[in-house]
């Protein structure tokens, strides 16, 4: 049977009637049509489907829809005018942090929460920081660079 | 030309410049489109009911009354011919891989059913009320079981369960053995894995009402191939059949294949007319998608006192699985290890046996290295315990069996040409960027916290960009010896590419572009590369075997110079200046300080034909098609080189340093190459320490989700150090030499050859991959010393 | 990958939730990080989640003179962000900064992973060490169990499906107690290899040595625990350690001895320190 739900989705007010079975992922792609949020392994290890749930990072994969009712869910496409993105972003486009780009929506909002937290963290605190977000192209390192880019251009933006 | 000169010193973006890729956007703000993310009105998902088990015959199938019409099996697509990919090498054993199973199954995970349904939860509801009688048969489950002599077969047609055996013997193996002062023989494994691109692999088919042609969608590296294949065997005309693969989320090989789930998704769109789409999950890649590597090595290596190479015994077993993937083959695995064995190395006499055997698992297909990562594991542990033999540094006794660089042109024992480099260069930069003299004084000091630390190091050349001659000489269903490309101006003055090559990561949509500019001086900026759809490129091979850049570099290259010397023409028309005084830049043709821009042109050459000199045709379209100067490959090499830290209480290694000095000719663009690099050592990491599928005695895979496949995180991957050197290849434009792949290839050798340094003191050698810890535990727990000891 | 179709209740107090399981039929959800996957794996059959986000006798944390009650829906972020009060002298912030990846910890909860009892569950044989206290709710009311009591074997507890793990009472570590904790694990987030806990308290006499993550349940390591208490020197500690372990009723191959041997040396070395 399937149940309504009402929640939050990048700033717009949702109602929808779904199957308790739903995943938030599939609620987001395919009720939703928002489809940066990927797919690599639905049973929560990969990272690919991280959102921010009421502003943490959660693996939408392993949250039912109906468990999700209430919630303030964004996803990347609902950051493209956070302006902390905007930076992040740029950073992986200038240090080549990512290659085929399916692992890499996921990577940027664990990025933008590791950098609210910890705002200098050095290469091994950013790499256990996105140690849950598996990417198979890059070996990491361009990620790793484009973090710490990130990182001091956030500074910087935040003395200016 | 050389690289670095070649870079236009105006803008920085030509052949060898750093440039930023033109294709992040779309995947930064999440609009790229991947298979799954592509709806269709009416769209019914697809789950497929997979083989639960290893070997059985199938009685009978009972679909439940409420699902009828909704599952079809092999009898409802029978049109659709089976896979049949044929070796030509003598005694090849061919086997119909058909698209669901008919009759018998023969791995866990084959396909035997399609279910439908609105979304794909119900179609897996579906599977799972299907009920089928299977009598068991013997799970042929490890290829020494298959080769038994008494063993039941895979195929029954068949005499036994060996694909094909075939081996190359040049020289007196029996003087090397006589002339040899130390012998040394080994046996190696390297697990069986899976390919894991982060998407997994997937299909959309759907009938064109207006182009009256199917449409099918596949998450693939070749669709232009794919159609080929895909056409034969629904007897369809290629004309009425379009292959698109959208973005792609990696490939690595797996997604280079003709699948039976796209013969299957293409089959039934085809016959109910219903847009349909199957998007594999990370269980379905794990059992079902082409697996990777499972070599098994017996070696022997003569030498002189000194360690030099006199001659060397192969025996390569591959399990290649249950079926030939197509077009590879099940015998490439095989074939390709035992037929670059000698790698950088000048080694005279050479007997390698290559076995492909069949067994009850999935197919195995290329992925990322595909037998050179096995052919180095083999000779680079076997070079190391020639080196321990001969009681001398493992670095000093490689670099004086290296073919000089004197030597080149160089044809190896094994009849590959060589074209050029210097490979005993490439290993003592290496080395010297480790500083194997330090690594040596902090192993003599011990480690305050107990762990051992070792050195270990490996160098491979690898065949690229390899034409016509080398797939001919393979004797594969398809001959990949070419590239085309089409160069078209719009009226406005951009400028697009339609290249027959896909893009899914490599930044091929950048490259290519760099390319252009280097040919006409046109903004990176202002170019757009379209791949990865059979009606809008010309017909092309794809992208794998480290041969895009080469090929479609110089399919571009050829094309924009056309391009260019038309546009030279009519801009000095434009200009009233003599041709030969104009030249391009920024998108423009000058003339001194005068200018027309590439908007102008177009538009003469589109929109204004009066404009043209006279006798010029009229509009800015080019096409050319590339193929090396000689097709026998240009071959890159490398030596990767590192130390780590084994844990001898837990078996936990870490990789304290990674040095990769490679040469891959000319780099078009060398931050980008170096990603490449970097990604491929980080899947090569994934080989030698986690990475692994094995199978129980009933064949059954033993891992099948992301718990129980670890690969490699942030964590688990060092800081690779890249060095680089160019050595323009013969035979190629620009002398590009392929490195698509070179990263994955060494790094199972380097890491074990590290491993064993470590633990030398400790009595102890692995000989397989991964280097799990607890294969690390097992070796340090039966051996003597290390029973009662803990480490603190 | 999908999940079978089941009902879905949510309830808004304990007796609600506790009436929607009285059947026996139905399965509560707490952060889902564990169950969710499971159901998308089609590994566990079930008929009807219960979600226990609405819960408010579930949620929070209150600190007493001798100790704290952590409800079972605190996440282990919330420990790890150091949200709730600490007893136990950061030990059980340290633990559970060290569960898994933070977008998981950010749902995972303490009662969920202590209720399914995935042997190689962290919080596991930390409670186990800290010989703290399980509240289970029933149809009869809640009762107390001692968290060794608690867990029976691999995802084996005392828990009815038709009770609720209500709370976590630990009871507040002296000054004079010390903590080391061993968790080794092939990849950064997985799951343990091998766990150890060890609280050191020489002053009181009181020790205890936990090793987790094995076949069973979680192993008290009693002897090795006194010896460490007692101040014994390395070498025959580790004696000890390999004595204890192959005398026990576990079965250990050479491998895992080698690495639960180290793990407990390291864990008492780390309280020593
Ligand atoms: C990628 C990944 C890595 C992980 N790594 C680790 C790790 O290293 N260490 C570790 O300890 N854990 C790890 N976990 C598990 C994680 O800690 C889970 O959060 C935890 O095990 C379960 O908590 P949950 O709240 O999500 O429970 P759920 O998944 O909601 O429930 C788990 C089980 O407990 C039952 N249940 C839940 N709450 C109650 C209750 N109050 N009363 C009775 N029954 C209840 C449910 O019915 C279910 O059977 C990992 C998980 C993932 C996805
Ligand atoms: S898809 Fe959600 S964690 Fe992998
Ligand atoms: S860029 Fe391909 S998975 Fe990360």
């Amino acid at each position: 049977m399937k149940l309504p739900i009402s929640l939050t989705v990048n700033g717009e007010r949702v109602e929808a009637l779904v199957e308790p079975r739903l995943h938030l992922a599939d609620f987001l792609r395919e009720h939703l049509r928002l489809t940066a949020t990927h797919l690599g392994c639905e049973h929560g290890v990969c990272g690919a489907c991280t959102v921010l749930v009421d502003g943490a990072p959660a693996r939408a994969c392993i949250l039912l829809a109906v468990a999700a009712d209430g919630a303030d869910i964004r996803t990347l496409e609902g950051l493209a005018d956070d302006p902390r993105m905007a930076v992040i972003k740029e950073s992986f486009h200038q240090k080549h942090g990512l290659q085929c780009g399916f692992c890499t929506p996921g990577m940027l909002i664990t990025t933008l929460d590791l950098l609210a937290r910890k705002p200098a963290p050095d290469a091994a605190e950013i790499r256990a920081g996105i140690s849950g977000n598996l990417c198979r192209c890059t070996g990491y390192q361009g990620i790793v660079r484009s973090i710490q880019h990130a990182a001091a251009a956030l500074e910087q933006a935040e003395e200016a | 030309m050389n690289a670095a000169a070649a870079a236009d010193p105006n803008t920085g973006q030509g052949v060898g410049a750093p440039v930023l890729r033109n294709e992040d956007r779309r995947f930064l703000d999440g609009k790229g489109e991947y298979l799954a993310d592509i709806q269709l009105p009416g769209l019914l998902e697809v789950a497929f009911l997979r083989s639960p088990l290893a070997h059985a015959r199938i009685r009978g199938i009972a679909i439940p009354e409420a699902h009828r019409g909704r599952v079809f099996l092999a009898s409802d697509i029978a049109f659709a011919q089976p896979i049949s990919a044929v070796g030509a090498a003598p005694g090849f054993k061919a086997s119909d891989y058909p698209a669901l199973a008919v009759e018998k199954v023969r791995f866990v995970g084959e396909m035997i059913a399609i279910c439908l349904a609105p979304t794909r939860a119900e179609a897996e509801d579906i599977a799972q009320s299907i009920q089928v009688d299977f009598e068991e048969l013997p799970p042929l489950w490890d290829m020494d079981v298959a080769l038994a002599p008494d063993a039941p077969r895979v195929h029954e047609h068949w005499a036994d369960n060996v694909v094909v055996e075939t081996r190359i013997a040049v020289g007196d193996l029996a003087a090397a053995e006589r002339d040899a002062a130390i012998t040394v023989h080994r046996t190696l494994a390297m697990g069986r894995h899976a390919g894991v691109s982060l998407e997994g692999r997937g299909v959309i088919a759907h009938h064109d009402r207006r182009m009256d042609e199917l449409v099918v969608y596949s998450s693939t590296q070749f669709p232009h191939v794919i159609r080929t294949i895909l056409a034969r065997a629904l007897g369809l005309a290629e004309s009425k059949l379009r292959v698109v693969a959208p973005d792609v989320g990696g490939g690595f090989g797996i997604k280079n294949n003709f699948n039976p789930e796209e013969l299957a998704v293409a089959a039934l769109a085809l016959k109910l007319g219903k847009p349909l789409r199957w998007v594999e999950d990370r269980r379905e890649h794990l059992v079902a998608s082409p697996h990777a590597r499972e070599h098994r090595y017996d070696l022997t290596a003569y030498a002189d006192a000194r360690g030099r190479l006199l001659g060397l015994k192969a025996r390569v077993r591959v399990d290649a699985g249950a079926y030939s993937v197509w077009p590879w083959t099940a015998a490439m695995e095989a074939g390709m290890s035992a037929g670059i064995m000698t790698g950088p190395y000048d080694i005279p006499v050479y007997d390698g046996t290559a076995v492909t055997v069949c067994t009850n698992k999935s197919p195995l297909g290329p992925y990322r290295g595909v037998g050179r990562t096995g052919a180095a594991f083999a000779i680079e542990t076997l070079i190391d315990a020639v080196a321990r033999a001969a009681g001398r540094e493992p670095a000093d006794v490689r670099i004086e069996n290296m073919v000089a660089p004197d030597a080149m042109p160089y044809r190896s024992v094994t009849g590959k040409l060589y074209d050029s480099g210097d490979y005993p260069e490439c290993a003592r930069r290496a080395v010297a960027a480790i500083d194997l003299a330090a690594v040596r004084a902090r192993q003599g000091r011990g480690e305050p916290d107990g762990r051992l630390i070792g050195f270990g190091m490996a160098s491979y050349t690898e065949q690229s960009a390899h034409g016509t001659a080398e797939w001919v000489a393979r004797g594969l269903p398809v001959v990949f010896g070419y590239e085309p490309a089409l160069a078209r101006f719009t009226p406005d003055g951009k400028l697009i590419l339609h290249v027959g090559i896909q893009n899914h990561g490599q930044g091929l949509e950048t490259t290519l572009a760099q390319v252009a500019h280097q040919e006409l001086g046109i903004p990176v900026a202002d170019v757009v590369v379209r791949h990865g759809d059979s009606s809008l490129s010309p017909y092309g091979m794809g992208t794998f075997a480290s041969r895009s850049m080469t090929m479609a570099g110089g399919a571009v290259s050829l094309a924009c110079a056309r391009m260019a010397e038309k546009i030279r023409r009519i801009g000095a028309h434009l200009l009233q200046a003599p041709r030969e005084a104009v030249r391009l830049a920024g998108g423009q043709v000058w003339f001194g300080e005068q200018f027309v821009s590439f908007a102008q042109i177009a538009d003469a050459a589109y929109l204004h034909p009066e404009r043209l000199p006279e006798g010029e045709d009229p509009a800015l379209e080019e096409s050319a098609v590339y193929q090396p100067g000689r097709s026998t490959g240009a071959f890159s090499y490398a030596t990767h080189a590192c130390t780590l830290a084994v844990d001898p209480g837990t078996g936990l290694i870490e990789i304290l340093d990674y040095v990769v000095c490679h040469d891959c000719g000319t780099m078009v663009n060398p931050l980008l190459v170096e990603a490449q690099v970097v990604g491929g050592v980080a899947q090569g990491l994934g080989t030698a320490l986690f990475e692994e599928i094995p199978y129980d005695e009933n064949g059954q895979p033993l891992a099948s989700t992301f718990l129980d496949y670890m690969i490699p995180g942030a964590c688990e991957v060092p800081d690779v150090r890249v060095l680089h050197m160019e050595t323009p290849s013969p035979h190629t434009r620009f002398g590009i030499k392929g490195m698509g792949e070179g990263g994955a290839i060494s790094p199972p050798a380097a890491v074990v050859n590290a491993l064993n340094d470590a633990l030398r003191r400790r009595g102890v050698e692995l000989a397989c991959t991964p280097v799990t810890p607890l294969r690390v535990r097992e070796a340090l727990a039966a051996a003597p010393r290390a029973k009662t000891e803990v480490v603190a | 990958m999908k999940p079978a179709p089941f009902a879905f209740h949510r309830p808004a107090s304990l007796a609600d939730a506790l009436a929607c399981l009285a059947t026996g039929e139905a399965r509560p959800l707490a952060g889902g990080q564990s169950l969710v996957p499971m159901l998308n794996l089609r590994l566990t059959p079930v008929d009807a989640l219960v979600e226990l986000r609405g819960v408010p006798e579930l949620a929070g944390a209150t600190e007493t003179p001798d100790g704290a009650v952590y409800g079972a829906l605190l996440t282990h972020a919330a420990f790890e962000d150091g949200q709730v009060p600490d007893v136990t002298r950061g030990l059980m912030r340290h633990v559970a900064g060290g569960i898994a990846y933070r977008a998981v910890r950010n749902r995972g909860t303490i009662g969920g992973a202590l209720a399914l009892a995935d042997p190689a569950a962290d919080w596991l044989t930390t409670v186990v060490a800290l010989d703290a206290e399980i509240g289970i709710a029933g149809a009869a009311g809640t009762r107390w169990v001692r968290a060794e009591d608690f867990v029976l074997g691999p995802y084996f507890t005392v828990l009815e499906p038709t009770e609720l793990l209500t709370a976590v009472r630990v009871r507040r570590l002296p000054q004079t107690t010390r903590w080391g904790v061993c968790k080794v694990a092939v990849k950064v987030g997985e799951y343990a290899e091998t766990l150890v806990v060890a609280l050191i308290d020489p002053a009181r006499g009181e020790s205890r040595v936990v090793l987790g993550a094995l076949d069973g349940a979680p192993l008290l390591l009693p002897a090795t625990a006194a010896a460490a208490g007692a101040g014994t020197a390395k070498a025959a500690l580790e004696q000890t350690v390999a004595v204890e372990l192959a005398g026990s009723d576990r079965d250990f191959t050479p491998a895992d001895l080698l690495l639960h041997a180290t793990a407990v040396t390291r864990a008492i070395a780390e309280a020593r320190s």
